[in-house]
């Protein structure tokens, strides 16, 4: 990846993790307006679906980090709550946000190619 | 024109996108969407506002401000390392706006659950499930009544000012909540939180008063007397307790056994059966039989004071522990409130309740146990159209029925049923199959509930705090108290009804004359009362509040055994210079009265069976493990067990009279009511009571016999069960635990199996499925300054994730307290234990 690619890919995740404070739906709509203003990108929708993952995974390792074992308690909880190992919790957690990302930038991607003419 | 073949690049290109569009559709919609029961998964995964923010929002912040509309000056909140908010406030309206934002900060799903289960309004939560329950709940119309009496009151009365102040804090916190508070249990149900308005305040007193006045002994008198007739049962289901230690000290100094030869089972008595199958179906209507302790459970609330002179320090002394169902979060919430030149004062309250229910202030200290008094009848009501009633006849006059249309709805707010509810001068009416049956139960009169705690708070003095409840109405309370001058006082304060003819009230009464209703209530001069006596200490322990040969005033007659009051008393007369510290034990005592009047009754007649050559193996070693025991209830204990399970099997076997005799060879098999243990220890007295013979056995049993039967089969059930007497499996603290359930129930958020100190009818009882218990203990000193300690099961915040929801546990389950701050100011708050400070100012 080039340096440029690079620093698209953290302001992605950025735009990712400031958007989700406005709401799960941010993701796909950040997503969307990806796929559709930048198609050069090479493989734009994986680069999303990442990029997502990343920001809400940025998220809870802030939460993790400043929350002195209260991320810890929860997620023994929520695992218990759900039948569900606590990773497997972030692992859904996370993989929401880079489907979500990933099938909006694919289907934003290819109505902005109709729209360009492609 | 022929089209062109698609290309497998294009074509894989086209695949990809239907791929994504579909799976965009299937997330967006499970995002967005509750799916089978899991909620939206957007709204619950989001990492900024969704689930995983509760960890966020676990921890309070060091320092932050917030509006509350109606807030008339600067209020000062610290939290201290307790998760106790300790409130500064110039006046007494702004600390309950203080206190309902603050208490709908930490507990904000319980107020909401709270609320629906009065309001009867499940269903829009729960669905179509809750539906039966929210009938029930309002078919029991405590809304209604609590709807009823506000109306008529004045909206200056200082209930109806606190209540307003706290919906006002509540709804602030709720306005202005940020998405990452949102509870947990909303988040997993879809919801949002209502408003509150402050008459929920009153559905919530209406609700404790149901929790605690709901007990039918009339019930049980008339499913009893259907199957061995009126004497029997006035000999099981005593007016009196046969054990007189009562709340108010008759001077005697010890108990008093006033035992009796049991009267022998007789006939059965349809007329009762008919009356007992129609009150249950009315209770069962109403929700007036909760699931409450089943056999070899025993709950039950303490609380007790010594004056100075019984002291090490020369000060008065005051321990409570109300016992009611453990919950998280709990059913306390503990806060200090400082109102300038007003109330200065410090304890516990409800979830929805403004000002300290049980707590202390500058000067005085109380608590509170249930008195179980009578207060519930039932009468038969003349209507004009038994289908559609409109009127119903008193005295040949029709007076028009009060009539409330209930609209049940479900999670999309669609209406799942209507119905009518009615009501005469005496309460709510229902029909039972071609009656109509009205209710009188005092909780449907209280007109200003939760004002009398209010008044409490600010006592200065003991009499004034005496004169603070004077007007109480239910349920029932031995409220004791203690001041900094050392006076100590108790008594049984709520409205006590007077029938006509100084009746019971066991049968349904004739509604269609005025002269069945209540002719008043007992005056206040008549309660069960003391004050400074000369034994230097006061204690209550539900037992009967007074002995009947003091005062013949009849108050109810459901009294508890008296093992933990003799227990306590016993105790405290030994005891004369109590201290904070041995209060606190004495709370969590292993050793059981019970045990005491039982143990030697059990060994004497197996040695009577031994001495008669009637002993095998089988009994002796059930016997000799059984004399083993030192009667106490500590967690290493390995014979404890024994007594329990002999205990039930004692019980099970000797009324199995009470068994309906449709039930009595079927494994459900279960007396409709179980007399108080204080009778079976009344009858253990008389070895050829008919009562020991066993139903449907061509021999006749004795005492001996069944004593005999009770040990060796508890022996067999242990030992299948928990494999030998050595074995670990023995120990107390393994087989019987107290469990905490969250208010949903759910195990993952509930702390389950907990291995405690105590047992049936110890001090601490810890019973049976151990999910009652001593929900808050305290302990007051008060000398010059008063001090305080205090714990309850659980902790202050709702949160799973704070370090506030658990925190507790470990020092409840240890019988330990914790010291609890009560300064006078900020400044007097130590630095090091403040770990959030919040500043309140009026605001739109």
């Amino acid at each position: 990846m080039t340096l440029r690619g690079l620093l698209g890919f953290v302001v992605l995740t950025l735009a990712f993790a400031a958007a989700t404070s406005l709401g799960w739906w941010a993701v796909p709509a950040t997503a969307a307006l990806w796929g559709a203003l930048l198609p050069s990108v090479r493989r734009p929708a994986l680069v999303a679906a990442l990029a997502a993952a990343l920001a809400w995974a940025g998220w809870l390792l802030v939460d993790g980090i400043s929350g002195s074992g209260a991320f810890g308690i929860l997620a023994t909880r929520l695992s218990i709550l759900m039948h569900l190992p606590s990773v497997a919790l972030v692992v859904l957690t996370l993989g929401f946000a880079a489907v979500l990302a990933w099938s909006a930038a694919v289907v934003a991607g290819a109505g902005g190619g109709r729209l360009r003419g492609n | 024109m022929v089209p062109l073949p698609m290309s497998h690049t294009t074509f894989r290109s086209r695949v990809r996108i239907a791929l994504a569009a579909v799976l965009l559709l299937v997330v967006g919609f499970v995002g967005a969407r509750p799916v089978g029961g899991v909620p939206a998964l957007g709204g619950f995964l989001d990492p900024a506002g969704g689930v995983w923010a509760l960890a966020r929002s676990a921890r309070l912040p060091e320092r932050s401000s917030a509006r509350i509309a109606g807030l008339t000056g600067p209020v000062e909140v610290r939290t201290d390392d307790r998760g106790v908010p300790h409130v500064f406030a110039a006046t007494e309206e702004d600390a309950w706006r203080a206190q309902g934002y603050l208490v709908a900060r930490d507990r904000l799903f319980q107020l909401e659950l709270q609320r629906r289960a009065t309001t009867g309004t499940l269903a829009e939560v729960f669905g179509e499930r809750a539906l039966e329950a929210d009938r029930t709940a309002r078919r029991r119309a405590l809304a209604w009544m609590a709807d009823r009496n506000a109306a008529k009151a004045d909206a200056g009365t200082l209930i109806a000012r606190a209540a307003r102040a706290y919906a006002d804090g509540v709804n602030a916190w709720i306005d202005a909540m940020p998405r990452s508070a949102l509870p947990l249990e909303f988040r997993l149900l879809g919801q949002r939180p209502a408003r509150w308005e402050p008459r929920h305040t009153y559905y919530l007193f209406a609700q404790m008063a149901l929790t605690l006045a709901y007990e039918d002994e009339a019930l049980s008198r008339l499913g009893v007397r259907a199957l061995v007739g009126r004497a029997a049962t006035d000999a099981l289901f005593p007016l009196n307790s046969p054990i007189q230690e009562p709340i108010q000290p008759n001077g005697a100094g010890t108990p008093r056994y006033d035992f009796t030869a049991l009267p022998p089972p007789g006939a059965p008595d349809t007329v009762a059966e008919i009356a007992w199958r129609e009150r249950e179906s009315i209770d069962l209507a109403l929700g007036l039989q909760p699931d409450g302790p089943g056999l070899g459970d025993a709950i039950g609330s303490n609380n007790w004071v010594v004056a100075p002179g019984r002291t090490a320090a020369g000060y008065a002394l005051l321990a409570g522990d109300p016992h009611l169902e453990l919950s998280l979060p709990s059913i306390w919430y503990e806060i200090h409130l400082h109102v300038d030149n007003g109330p200065d004062v410090a304890g516990v309250t409800f979830a929805g309740s403004p000002g300290v229910i049980i707590g202390f202030n500058r000067n005085v200290a109380w608590s509170f146990t249930n008195t179980g008094a009578d207060v519930r009848d039932y009468y038969a009501e003349t209507v004009d159209d038994a289908s559609r009633p409109t009127r119903y006849r008193v005295d040949g006059d029709w007076r028009p029925l009060d009539r409330r249309i209930e609209v049940f709805r479900g999670t999309g707010g669609e209406t799942l049923r209507v119905d009518t509810l009615y009501s005469t001068h005496r309460g709510p009416m229902v029909r039972e199959g071609s009656r109509w049956l009205s209710i009188r139960w005092t909780p449907f009169e209280a007109g200003r509930p939760g004002e009398d705690f209010l008044l409490l708070d600010r006592a200065g003095s003991v009499p004034e705090w005496l004169d603070g409840w004077k007007e109480f109405v239910a349920p029932a309370q031995n409220g004791v108290v203690a001041d900094r001058t050392g006076r100590i006082a108790i008594r049984s304060t709520g409205k006590y009804p007077v029938r006509p003819g100084g009746g019971r009230g066991d049968e349904v009464q004739d509604g269609s004359t005025a002269a069945s209703d209540w002719t008043g209530f007992l005056p206040l001069g008549s309660y069960p009362f003391a004050i400074d006596p000369a034994q230097g200490f006061l204690a209550s322990a539900n037992q009967q509040p007074v002995d009947p040969a003091v005062n013949r005033n009849y108050f109810g007659s459901n009294w508890y055994s008296p093992w933990r009051a003799m227990r306590i008393n016993e105790i405290l007369r030994a005891d004369s210079r109590v201290t904070p510290e041995s209060m606190r034990r004495f709370q969590t005592d292993p050793g059981s009265a019970r045990a005491d009047a039982f143990v030697p009754a059990l060994l004497a007649a197996a040695e009577r069976m031994a001495a008669a050559g009637r002993a095998d193996v089988a009994l002796r070693r059930a016997a000799a493990l059984l004399a083993e025991w030192d009667r106490r209830y500590t967690r290493d204990n390995r014979r404890a067990v024994l007594f329990d399970r002999a205990m039930v099997e004692l019980t099970r076997s000797v009324w199995d009279e009470l068994i309906p005799p449709a039930e009595r060879n079927t494994p459900m098999a279960r007396a409709v009511a179980y007399p108080e243990e204080m009778v079976l220890l009344e009858l253990l007295a008389d070895s050829s009571s008919a009562w020991w013979d066993r139903v449907g056995t061509p021999e006749v049993e004795r005492r001996d016999d069944i004593v005999a039967a009770a040990l060796r089969t508890s022996l067999a059930s242990a030992e299948k069960e928990l494999g030998p007497p050595e074995s670990d499996e023995w120990l107390w603290g393994r087989a019987h635990h107290a469990n905490v359930f969250h208010l949903l129930r759910l195990p993952a958020l509930s702390a389950l199996e907990l291995p405690v100190q105590g047992g049936p009818s110890t001090l601490s009882p810890s019973p049976g499925r151990g999910t009652h218990g001593a929900s808050w203990r305290m302990v007051v000193e008060l000398g010059p300054e008063v001090r305080a300690w205090g714990i309850y099961p659980g902790g202050q915040s709702g949160n799973p994730a704070s370090p506030f929801y658990l925190d507790r546990l470990p020092g409840w389950l240890a019988g330990t307290l914790d010291p609890v701050l009560f300064p006078r100011s900020i400044e007097e708050l130590p630095p090091a234990r403040i770990r959030s400070a919040l500043s309140l100012r009026g605001g739109p």
